[in-house]
């Protein structure tokens, strides 16, 4: 056998391998009910601030702690608590992307994106 | 609408610069297609000239598209869509460049010029093969000047033009049904605070010539395909590559030291979908070279070399497509507008796709079969975005494109006869190719998962460790690349004797040692981190024992090992700024607060006073207060390093971190980084307190002054310069009948301010009027006049500072200096290897 074809069986199945390590690692756009099923496994979950509860940020006491309720686009409301300081512009966001796992009884976030409209779209002239 | 007269509008300009992009592109059709013919009938004299002409104007339209823009942005024409967009009245014009290209127009524009400077550079230098490499530049030219044409043809978009009028990109807005609108458009929408940075007016412009610089060995190999001269282009093809390699990996990391200086993420690299866009063609492109290497020494691993080449253009187009379409969506914290146009940046990669069989097929049946398939798949790709209509076929047709690629290049080009000897450089550096192939594979497959997504109906999302996904590949690649630097290069082409394998045995041992103090000296646990690190310092002592002819004076044929040299370095440095990292910002207190929560990784921010000092590891920190600047606010962090043993100050400094309110954009966080040479002290503000609307003023004080005296204030000394009837009024001191305005000086450590409290008397009323100094937080009252001593009484009270806190995170990087030092040292070797590959063409030139 000729090293080169040795050489392309073995990249084939690296290959092969890469695939396989992108599929499993990928997460999954979800919504709560199905993180809820699967407790521990990370997922994003899509979703929009709900304004007429209280989000929690209180530096003084804790600057690491900031609670808010997300409403998922299935409509499931959700208490999420991120460990981070309250994201600048988290109020002006249009739609948010939380990455994280269902606990007992709130979504933990470890990433929060923000959507927000304003950024390069912003198409209101302001007179 | 149609019939508003609208006023103050400079439509010229506009016209003037659409004009340009119509010519712009349809000079490069008729370049293109000239330089075609005049490739396949040469006795045909004309169609050069014709060639030439077209491109000769298409220069100048271009240049056209180009200062029009700019004359709308600096003039601040808000009636057009991009400055409105893009830029405002106070931004300093080093900033209006960035303006340029912040928009996805002005960036295709920017790839256009260089392009079209690339297109001039050929004409000069690439002799016998102009006419073949010209046509495909400026069949690239054609794709990218056509995603400015901004036209609808039957409902379907073709590009999107920057002189795009406000009142039409925004249509339906009242505002628009006034003639007189413009008026009331005071300002534009402003740079994004992210892009007000230097690294962002050099940034773009360096990667965007790396871009455009991939289409020159891409040209080159299909001009070799359309002569079916297979081994010649690689000669004129390798300074290109190389030049190539070097900007664009200079781009690539300039953009990771401007995300390290000026984005709070906290590091230079975060396998953003962006970033990895722009590295993996870079991977594919110095693998591509390392075969045009071998090919060239060796006459092994030609169509390698062709499907590296190939690879590397089309891997830039992909990109460009991944970035623009929109198609990334939520996967990414870069912003993207779509524009609406994915369709067509499909087209522009598929285009490049078919290039292959179509110029290689000699049948005119199956070019015709192969052609329609091509029309067939532009057709189904437009259509698609309209209706929404099946998928599979597109996805069919789309996979055995690529399929005859590979087919059409292993079918014509010659294969190596021989089998390889393992024992030779060239296998080995072959090897490390197909790693770098590898790697290249992995990053974009992962960055792939939303065109997955949209391609299969899927709901994948990006892993959410990203960083561990990454590296869990790219580490070990990493440790096989690096080894392979030196071991392929200590050996020799073809043969070699002994002293090969002894070499390699003690570089491996002298290797072995230094990595084994380092490992003590920096505390690497993981076994990974061990094994990257030995190959590191392998590739550094391997390529360092091949720097001899530096001694001689021949530094031109150390480029190889210089570059190689660096790579080593640069891993280091990537290695134990990152395996050491610390976030030294960690506050214990939240603990207290939630007992249940004990994970530490997310307690990185501490919450600051203003002016109580807190002790954060090595470090006490005190917020001192904030100060503005333009539009930015900076928040002045003292740092006290504290000796471990005696616990006394060692040594202190302060950083500004710098945060920005902007009306559009929001808060926008700026770091600021203490360097040393071990190591760089990282610090941003993650929050800060929403500005207060009543301010109180505390600590008040009287003076009693007479011209020239000085008061002393806790951040400033002030000097009274004069005491001035003849002062401005404003509105609410016009009823006064005397007024007078004390003039003072403000010196603060590196400014000096001036402010006019006033006082003024009005039947017998006396009234002063406060003068407030943003810089040092401080308020003036002018409030008595003592005509015998000659002497002025001003109260000074400073605005509270209770209630006055950042919350901040700061991290230690060390020896992060390792990674620019290791990507300085690269280039500077790319540098040297490109001398090197000009001389001997110059050389050999001459001699021919």
């Amino acid at each position: 056998m000729k090293k080169s074809s040795i050489i392309i069986i073995v990249l084939i199945a690296i290959a092969i391998g890469a695939i396989i390590s992108t599929t499993s690692d990928a997460s999954s756009y979800e919504n709560f009910s199905v993180a809820a099923e699967n407790p521990g496994k990370e997922f994003h979950v899509v979703g929009t601030l709900n304004r007429q509860k209280e989000k929690y940020f209180d530096p003084k006491k804790d600057a690491n702690y900031f609670s808010f309720y997300l409403i998922d686009e299935k409509g499931q409301e959700q208490k999420v608590v991120y460990h981070a300081p309250e994201p600048a512009d988290f109020e002006r966001s249009e739609k948010i992307v939380i990455i994280g796992k269902m606990e007992t009884d709130h979504f933990e976030a470890s990433k929060i994106l923000l959507k927000c409209p304003s950024k390069y779209t912003d198409n209101q002239v302001k007179s | 609408m149609s019939n508003i007269i609208f006023e103050g509008e400079h439509l010229w300009i506009g016209n003037l610069g659409r004009m340009a992009v119509v010519f712009s592109f349809i000079t490069s059709i008729l370049s293109a297609v000239s330089y075609y013919f005049a490739e396949k009938k040469p006795q045909e004299t004309h169609w050069a000239k014709t060639a030439k002409l077209s491109f000769y104007v298409h220069t100048l339209a271009v240049l056209t598209i180009i200062s029009a823009l700019f004359f709308i942005i600096y003039k601040h024409y808000f009636e057009y869509h991009y400055a409105w967009q893009h830029s405002s009245r106070d931004l300093p014009v080093h900033f209006m460049i960035s303006c340029f290209w912040e928009g996805q127009e002005g960036s295709f524009l920017l790839w256009i010029f260089w392009q079209m400077v690339i297109g001039w550079l050929i004409l000069a230098t690439a002799k016998t093969w102009t006419n073949p490499v010209m046509f495909v530049v400026m069949l690239s030219q054609i794709a990218l000047t056509s995603m400015l044409l901004g036209v609808k043809i039957w409902g379907i978009k073709f590009g999107s033009t920057p002189f795009e009028l406000l009142r039409n990109a925004m249509g339906n807005a009242p505002i628009f049904k006034q003639p007189d609108y413009l008026s009331k458009i005071k300002d534009g929408n402003g740079l994004n605070p992210l892009l007000q940075n230097y690294w962002m007016v050099i940034h773009p412009p360096t990667l965007f010539f790396g871009f455009a610089t991939t289409v020159v060995p891409f040209a080159f190999a299909i001009a070799a395909l359309m002569r079916k001269q297979f081994s010649e282009w690689i000669k004129p093809a390798l300074p290109w590559a190389l030049v190539s390699v070097m900007v664009l990996g200079t781009g690539i990391i300039m953009g990771g030291f401007w995300a390290y200086e000026s984005l709070s993420f906290g590091g230079y690299w975060a396998w953003d979908p962006v970033e990895n866009a722009s590295l993996v063609p870079w991977l594919t492109l110095i693998a591509g070279l390392h075969l045009m290497l071998i090919y060239k020494a060796t006459g092994n691993a030609l169509q390698a070399t062709f499907a590296f080449i190939i690879l590397t253009f089309i891997l830039v187009l992909y990109a460009t497509f991944l970035t623009r379409s929109g198609v990334l969506g939520n996967s990414s914290v870069h912003s993207f507008t779509d524009l609406g146009m994915s369709g067509q940046l499909l087209l522009f990669v598929l285009m490049f796709v078919w290039i292959v069989p179509l110029v290689l097929e000699k049948k005119p049946l199956i070019f015709w079969i192969n052609f329609g398939a091509l029309i067939l798949l532009v057709i189904g790709i437009l259509l698609s975005e309209k209706l929404n209509i099946n998928k599979w076929p597109l996805i069919v047709i789309g996979s055995l494109s690529v399929i005859s690629n590979i087919y059409y290049l292993a079918k014509y080009i010659p294969s190596s006869k021989k089998d390889d000897e393992i024992y030779t450089r060239e296998f080995w550096m072959f090897i490390g190719s197909l790693m770098l192939g590898i790697s290249a594979f992995q990053i974009i497959l992962t960055t792939s998962i939303p065109v997955f997504n949209k391609m299969f109906d899927l709901k994948l999302a990006p892993p959410t460790d990203v960083i561990n996904h990454y590296n869990k590949w790219q580490m070990p690649l990493a440790i096989i690349i690096a080894t392979l630097t030196a071991v392929a290069h200590v050996l020799k082409y073809k043969k070699n004797g002994a002293d090969g394998i002894k070499k390699i045995i003690t570089h491996f041992i002298i290797s072995g040692v230094i990595a084994f103090v380092l490992f003590f000296a920096f505390k690497i646990e993981n076994y990974v981190f061990i094994s990257l690190l030995f190959a590191a310092v392998y590739a550094i002592i391997g390529n360092g024992s091949l720097l001899k002819p530096i001694f001689k004076g021949k530094v031109k044929l150390v480029g190889a090992s210089v570059a190689h040299i660096g790579f080593g370095v640069l891993l280091v440095g990537v290695l134990v700024s990152s395996a050491n990292k610390k976030v030294i910002s960690i506050n214990e207190s939240g603990k207290v607060l939630n007992p249940e929560f004990d994970d530490k990784n997310n307690i990185e921010n501490v919450y600051l006073e203003g002016g109580k000092p807190l002790k954060m590891s090595d470090y006490e920190i005190t917020y001192v207060g904030d100060s503005q600047q333009w539009v930015n606010t900076f928040y002045q962090v003292n740092y006290k390093k504290l000796n471990k043993e005696t616990g006394k100050v060692d040594y202190e400094f302060n950083l500004y971190p710098n945060a920005q309110i902007n009306p559009k954009f929001g808060l926008v966080a700026n770091p600021d980084t203490k360097h040393y040479l071990s190591h760089d002290v990282f610090t941003y503000v993650s929050s800060v307190p929403a500005e207060k609307k009543e301010a109180k003023f505390v600590n008040t004080k009287k003076h009693e002054l007479a011209q020239g005296d000085t008061i002393y204030l806790s951040n400033a000394f002030c000097v009274l310069k004069s005491i001035s009837s003849n002062v401005q009024k404003s509105n609410n001191v016009n009823q006064s009948e005397i007024l007078i305005g004390a003039e003072i000086a403000i010196h603060t450590l590196d400014n000096v301010y001036n402010i006019t409290p006033l006082y003024g008397i009005k039947d017998r009323q006396v009234a002063s009027f406060d003068a407030y100094s943003e810089e040092i937080k401080t308020k003036f009252s002018f409030k008595e006049v003592n005509p015998e001593t000659k002497k002025i009484t001003i109260e000074t009270s400073e605005k509270d500072n209770t209630g006055n806190f950042i919350i901040m995170k700061a991290i230690v990087f060390p020896w992060i200096n390792l990674v620019w030092a290791g990507t300085i040292i690269m280039i500077i070797g790319f540098f040297l290897s490109i001398l090197k590959r000009i001389q001997t063409k110059e050389i050999n030139s001459k001699t021919i």
